[in-house]
This record gives C-alpha cells, structure tokens and sequence, in this order.
C-alpha cells in the first residue's frame, strides 16, 4: 500500500512539473523575433490570384466587380480615411514596415503609417474578455507552440475588411475569428500562417501566409507619420510659434495645386 | 474675393480628381505601362501618410505653357527605407520627373524617379532587396 502512495505521489509530482514546465514554455518567448518587417510584396502579388478567399457565393459577385474596377483604373478603396487597416487587412496587404516587440507577457506590433497601427498580443495567459467592446485589430491572446507564436484573436469590429489589395476587400460583416501562426521560417524571414473564420462572408476558413523579413545590417526603423486627412504644413501661430498649419486639399487626399 | 480664373480651377481640380482616388489606394488609376518625363519645379511637399504628395510646375516649354502636375509616390517609411529624407526635394528645386500619368488624363501621376541636377537619382523599391 504504502509504495502504490508513493508511486502516486511521485507520479503527481512528475505531472505537476511536466505541466509548470509546458505552462512556462508557453508563456515564454523562445526565440528573436524583435526588429522591424518589412512585408514581402511581391508574394502578397502572388496570393492575391493564387490563393483567392473562398468568398461565399452571394458575396462573390461584389469582389468580381471590385475586381473588374481596378482593372478598369478605377480602384476602389479599402483603406480610406486613415482607418487602421484592422485585421486580417494590415497582414495580409500593407505595404509598410511594422516593429515586432517582445516583453514579458506581452508581443506588440507597432505599425507604421500612424499611431493608431498598434497589435497587442497578450501572451500573459489571461482568457479571452467576456465582452470586450469590438476593435478594428480585434482582442489577441497568444502563447508559444515551441517557437511558434500562435495567436487567436477575436472581438474585430464588422466593419474590418478581409482584403486582398488595396482596391479588393469586402467588411468582414461580424463574428470573424483569426487564428496565426507566426514563426522563423529562417532567421530574419517571417512567416504569419493566417486561418480566417468569417461566416458572414466565407463558405470555410480559408487559410493563407503572409511573408515579412527583416534586414539587421540596414538598421531600418518605422517611420514615424501622421496620417491627417487635412495635411498639415509648418507654420506660426501669432505668438510666432512653430506649429503645423492645415493645408487645404483635393478630395482625392493629395494637395491642393491652385497657386 | 477668389478670382473668377482660380475659382474655375478649383471646381476643375474637385470635379477632375474626386472621382479618381482618395487616401491609400491601388496603383490602378495609374498607366504604369506608359511611363512619361517632364521637367519642373518643385513647389509643394507634402510628407504625409498614406501616400506622399509632389506638386510641380513644369518647364514653358516647345510652345506649350507652364502647368501645374500632383506627383503622388510611396509613404515616408518605404522612401525613407529606399534612401530619401524629408528634405530630398525641397520646393524651388528643379527636376526631371518620371511618372505613370494619370489614366483619365488628368495632370498628375505616380512618381517613379526622380533625376536631380546633381545627377542624382531618387527613386524607391517597396521591396528592400531591389534596392
């Protein structure tokens, strides 16, 4: 009797320490992810005829048209008054760099076009809010898989495009969830394996990958930009002041030309 | 009092270019197949986000009279990354410009390079391995 106690109580302690340990490898970040991105164009050009979003069939003729529109000259836009891209849009098009950093519980992505391009992943263990209120990047929670990152966010506000391009997206209409899988496909070269759940939209998750990659000997930074849709120039204030003046503009977003 | 002749240049301008684009778009409003070159000077930057916006006023030039052309080019991050500063074109600077004009034809376009006098060349890869 008494060794089947002991075999039990060395057997719980084995269990408890496998679990602490698994728990820790979880919440721990294993490798070097931190440093800017630069995001693969060209294959975001690629997947955008290769690997097309199983759109469901009542919502496919709108993304033919957008389609036929762009091919035309006459893009539509899916990104527009200096909305954050949300998710999965800023992964799957941007065209600018984001700051991948790493703290304890914690991954945050800083994007680059202005202050609002911000992802929080927590990977502090914390369960998903019981009613958070909706975001166009959506509520992250992630853990380490080994030296994956796998993060599951939802809580994306309706309005967050699934897009292809900057001219091709349809609003993910609500109760969209995303699972990524971010990993070092080699040392500075960033795969985010996306698996994106949006009943309103989609027939089945479709997954897709989106490649970054970082280049340390460049020491590039994100760029810090405003993206004000009235756009400032330096000026004075009548104190003589140094500040930044509103600059009239065309509707298209670009200056005005009128002398 | 806006003159009459400015005045019907900026309905012009908000009638020409409201259809075409606004903010972060697709190159697709642009005919990158049929790149051209003019010569001007710089009158307005504007470094901004999304996208960043040149002013010129082109050379008077075989008869045909100085106008005005909206350059629009890449973000500040991705030319800051291809090697440009805030101050790599300054307004007064003259410059030879090439860019995808507008499909609809009106006066503007993609800037894709940038021949200064120095010899100089400013252009930008998305892409930092075409660099």
């Amino acid at each position: 009797m008494k060794t089947v106690v002991k075999n039990s109580a060395t057997l719980c302690i084995a269990v408890a320490l496998i679990g602490m340990c698994c728990a820790s490898r979880a919440l721990a970040a294993p490798s070097d992810f931190d440093g800017v991105w630069i995001p693969d164009v060209k294959d975001q050009h690629r997947q955008e005829t290769e690997n097309v979003p199983p759109w469901k069939p009542e919502i496919l003729p709108q993304v033919q048209r957008l389609i036929a529109e762009e091919k035309a000259g006459r893009p539509f836009l899916v990104l527009s008054h200096c909305l954050p891209h949300g998710m999965p849009t800023w992964m799957l098009i941007t065209h600018n760099a984001f700051e991948w950093l790493t703290t304890p519980g914690r991954v945050t992505m800083l994007g680059e076009v202005d202050g609002n391009r911000m992802r929080r992943i927590y990977t502090d263990g914390r369960p998903r809010p019981e009613d958070p209120d909706l975001t166009l990047h959506g509520y992250s929670i992630g853990h380490w898989e080994g030296d994956a990152l796998v993060v599951d966010t939802t809580a994306i506000a309706p309005q967050a495009y699934i897009a292809t391009s900057e001219a091709v997206g349809v609003p993910n209409n609500g109760d969209m969830h995303i699972v990524e899988r971010l990993y070092l496909a080699k040392p500075n070269v960033l795969y985010d394996e996306l698996e994106i759940t949006a009943p309103k939209v989609l027939s089945a998750p479709w997954k897709t990958t989106r490649i970054f990659r970082r280049y340390p000997d460049r020491h590039y930074q994100i760029i810090e930009g405003e993206c004000e849709q009235e756009d400032l120039v330096p000026g004075k204030d009548e104190y003589g002041n140094d500040i930044f003046v509103s600059h009239p503009q065309r509707p298209d977003g670009s200056v005005n030309t009128v002398k | 009092m806006v003159s009459p002749r400015i005045a019907l240049v900026t309905a012009g301008l908000l009638l020409s270019f409201g259809g075409v684009a606004a903010a972060h778009h697709s190159g697709a409003a642009y005919d990158m197949e049929h790149l051209r070159t003019t010569e001007g000077t710089v009158k307005t930057v504007n470094w901004t986000n999304p996208h960043i916006t040149f002013v010129i006023e082109t050379d008077a030039k075989d008869g045909e009279p100085a106008h005005t052309l909206a350059f629009e080019v890449s973000s500040p991050g991705v030319l800051t990354r291809s090697g440009w500063t805030k101050r790599s074109l300054q307004p007064g600077d003259h410059a030879v410009f090439h860019y995808a004009p507008l499909r609809d034809g009106n006066p503007g376009g993609f800037l894709v390079k940038v021949d200064l006098p120095n010899g100089q060349e400013l252009s930008f890869s998305l892409t930092p391995a075409d660099q």
